[in-house]
């Protein structure tokens, strides 16, 4: 929570986001994002066959528990209507947003670049999630990181994994 | 009686065999090594430090070792993951004792008095005291998973798919029931995760479900990737929100005197015997697991104490009660594990990952068919749990050690490790950018106060309830009263009501939440 409140005034205490009588928008919104998982479960499952007989269709379960959410998603939301619970949580960005990018980036390397280049990106990259990196020390260690995985991985366990570029490689 | 020395006499077989290694850098010579026991002091070292490291978690750890055990043999494979859950167990007391920050939730409680110990000069009897009745309990577990398992199976045996299925709810409801939170929210993440589970082709029609036609999906959403998404990423980007730098003071005297007095083992052993008793029942609960067990543990020394006001002031017993538990809880849940089939909590529901990526349907059928793939894991325990007495006691000062490394660099290799693990499962980047944005739900989750180890749950058994539940109908011909008209179902059903009515009520909530009141204060 510490660098969060500080980024940008629009970014300010989130509670008052919410109208008052609302008592637990914590659960309140959990309840109403449970509602849409609900509904988009039973919309994504609706092309589905349902009970032909005694037997089941395949769509028959996942709507009877897409049912179930609802009914479990409207009881959180109406118990965040009506008791006092806790208030929105604040979201940090930095973490979030570069963690999710050195997982992308991993994700978009590993094929063409190889396990090298790929761990090593991803470790700078995820490193970037706090302002506390020091980079000389991260470097150094992201070095050592990468080495060892290139050693454990295709080496140590036997599995599949290119090393270096595709185009380097050929 | 001659069958349980006859099956552990198996499983330690099991455990010191020798088997022929041969790497490729050896040039086809092959060396005689006992894998097992190597495999099983990995899991157990493994454990060790996840549990001394906060901030990386036993449901994390497994998740990402998942993969690696796929070129393992499955005995050995199970050996080591379940070395890392109750290594992890004894490692998450050092760090409580020590520095006063509980490397996982189970050692929560063990800070209390443990940390006053070790202010008042007193770690190394607090260290030894929780190392001796940890290994004291996991000892007891050994063998009552041993006695217990082939009953239990026989039982399990009896069951047909109504039976399964209601065995199924009972144990879900149980693990909302004696969850930290609300049990509204707990079930409303199990249902999710049912839902989660049914992405993919269906088992019996093959249609595609909730797939959208993307090839990724067609075989459903992968269980290690959903698992070290919403534990492994979900944790990192929330451990990143309060700060990198965690608050660490270090208790940097020197630990003298490692041997308890005798007058600190006198105290300590009924507390030792008592947490182990607690223990093992919550730990066969399903859903009960080593966190409730240390608390409950904890609250009923203090209850039962002629002078509770020593407990937060350094009293053995309040070290000696919960670290026994935990670690009898962390053993004993592997008995609905291993004789019905069905996981109660979130690391057993990794094991049966482990299991089917190995081809080995989780069940009763299991022990009957490979029975040296269950009394070695059963025997493997208590080597395990001996080689952690080593582990932890004499070299206690190098784990102290790595709580120098800081969560800077830690998060960053936490994450290459989880993708590079995930990737490997199929080769498929897809599953790495999956993993990620259920990292992001995981975070999600967590700032709503959602717990996801039910998830989790419920995507494991959503596979096993769909297919008994189908069954069970299409046996009783559409007949859905058929769960409340078999005698054993109906039990198994009634006692589902009935917890989740306690539950609900106000007074009994607030018992449960008194239970988890010690970790606030």
């Amino acid at each position: 929570m510490s660098d969060t409140p500080s980024h940008g005034p629009n970014l300010g205490p989130v509670k008052y986001i919410m109208p008052k009588w609302i008592r637990g928008p914590q659960d309140f919104v959990g309840g109403i994002a449970l509602i849409a998982i609900a509904l988009f479960a039973l919309w994504a499952s609706s092309d589905l066959q349902g009970m032909h007989g005694f037997s089941f269709g395949a769509g028959t379960a996942p709507r009877m528990f897409a049912v179930l959410l609802l009914g479990l998603g409207i009881a959180v939301t109406i118990v965040g209507l009506v008791t006092e619970g806790a208030h929105l949580a604040t979201y940090a960005w930095r973490g979030p947003l570069f963690v999710s990018l050195s997982i992308l980036s991993f994700a978009i390397t590993i094929r063409p670049l190889g396990l090298v280049i790929s761990a090593f990106a991803t470790f700078l990259i995820s490193a970037l999630g706090t302002h506390e990196t020091r980079w000389k020390e991260t470097i150094i260690v992201g070095i050592a990181l990468t080495a060892f995985c290139s050693f454990l991985f295709p080496y140590g366990l036997g599995l599949p994994m290119q090393l270096w570029p595709r185009f380097l490689v050929q | 009686m001659s069958d349980l020395f006859s099956n552990l006499a198996l499983g330690f077989h099991v455990v010191f065999q020798f088997v022929p290694w041969s790497p490729a850098w050896l040039g086809g010579v092959s060396i005689p090594i006992p894998a097992n026991i190597l495999l099983c002091l990995i899991g157990a070292l493994v454990g060790t430090l996840v549990g001394v490291l906060p901030g990386i978690g036993t449901i994390a750890t497994v998740a990402m070792l998942l993969p690696i055990t796929f070129g393992l043999p499955p005995v050995g494979a199970l050996i080591m993951l379940a070395g890392i859950y109750y290594g992890a167990q004894y490692g998450g007391s050092t760090t409580s004792i020590l520095v006063n920050i509980p490397g996982e939730a189970t050692s929560v409680v063990t800070t209390l008095d443990g940390f006053q110990m070790a202010k008042q000069g007193r770690a190394g009897p607090a260290l030894a005291i929780a190392a001796i009745g940890s290994f004291f309990a996991g000892c007891v577990s050994t063998v009552l998973i041993a006695v217990l398992g082939a009953p239990l199976t026989k039982l399990a045996l009896a069951f047909g798919p109504a039976e399964y299925f209601s065995l199924m709810v009972l144990g879900l409801i149980f693990a909302t029931v004696l969850a930290k939170g609300s049990v509204l929210k707990a079930i409303a993440m199990i249902v999710f995760g049912l839902l989660l589970s049914m992405v993919g082709s269906d088992i019996e029609t093959g249609a595609s479900r909730m797939a959208f036609n993307i090839p990724e999906l067609a075989d459903g959403l992968g269980f290690a990737t959903v698992a070290m998404g919403v534990f492994g990423f979900a944790e990192i980007i929330r451990n990143l929100d309060a700060g990198a730098e965690m608050d660490r003071d270090l208790v940097q005297q020197k630990i003298t005197g490692l041997m308890p007095t005798k007058k600190d083992m006198i105290d300590s052993a009924p507390a030792i015997v008592r947490g182990t008793i607690l223990g093992s029942i919550l730990g066969i609960l399903p859903g009960g697991g080593a966190v409730i067990a240390s608390f409950a543990a904890y609250t009923f020394e203090k209850k039962i104490a002629k002078d509770p006001s020593r407990f937060g002031r350094g009293a053995i017993e309040g070290v000696a009660a919960p670290e026994s538990a935990n670690n009898a809880a962390a053993q004993t849940s592997f008995i609905p594990l291993l004789t019905l089939g069905i996981p109660p909590n979130a690391v057993m529901a990794l094991m049966v990952g482990a299991m089917t990526i190995h081809g080995i349907v989780p069940g009763p059928q299991v022990m009957q068919k490979q029975p040296e793939l269950v009394w070695g894991m059963i025997a493997s325990m208590w080597v395990g749990n001996l080689m952690l007495i080593i582990i932890n006691l004499p070299l206690v000062g190098i784990w102290v050690r790595l709580l120098r490394v800081p969560y800077r660099l830690m998060f960053p290799s936490i994450v290459i490790f989880c993708a590079i693990g995930i990737y490997s499962i199929n080769n498929a980047p897809v599953d790495v950018i999956l993993a990620g944005a259920f990292g992001l739900l995981g975070y999600w989750l967590i700032k709503h106060d959602f717990e996801p180890a039910p998830l989790l749950l419920g995507m494991v058994l959503g596979p096993l309830m769909e297919e008994n539940l189908r069954r069970a109908l299409l046996i009783s011909r559409g007949d859905a009263t058929v769960f409340f008209t078999r005698p054993l179902s109906a039990v198994l059903m009634a006692t589902a009501a009935f917890l989740l009515v306690l539950a609900l009520l106000p007074s009994l909530r607030k018992k449960r939440d008194e239970v988890f009141v010690e970790s606030e204060t």
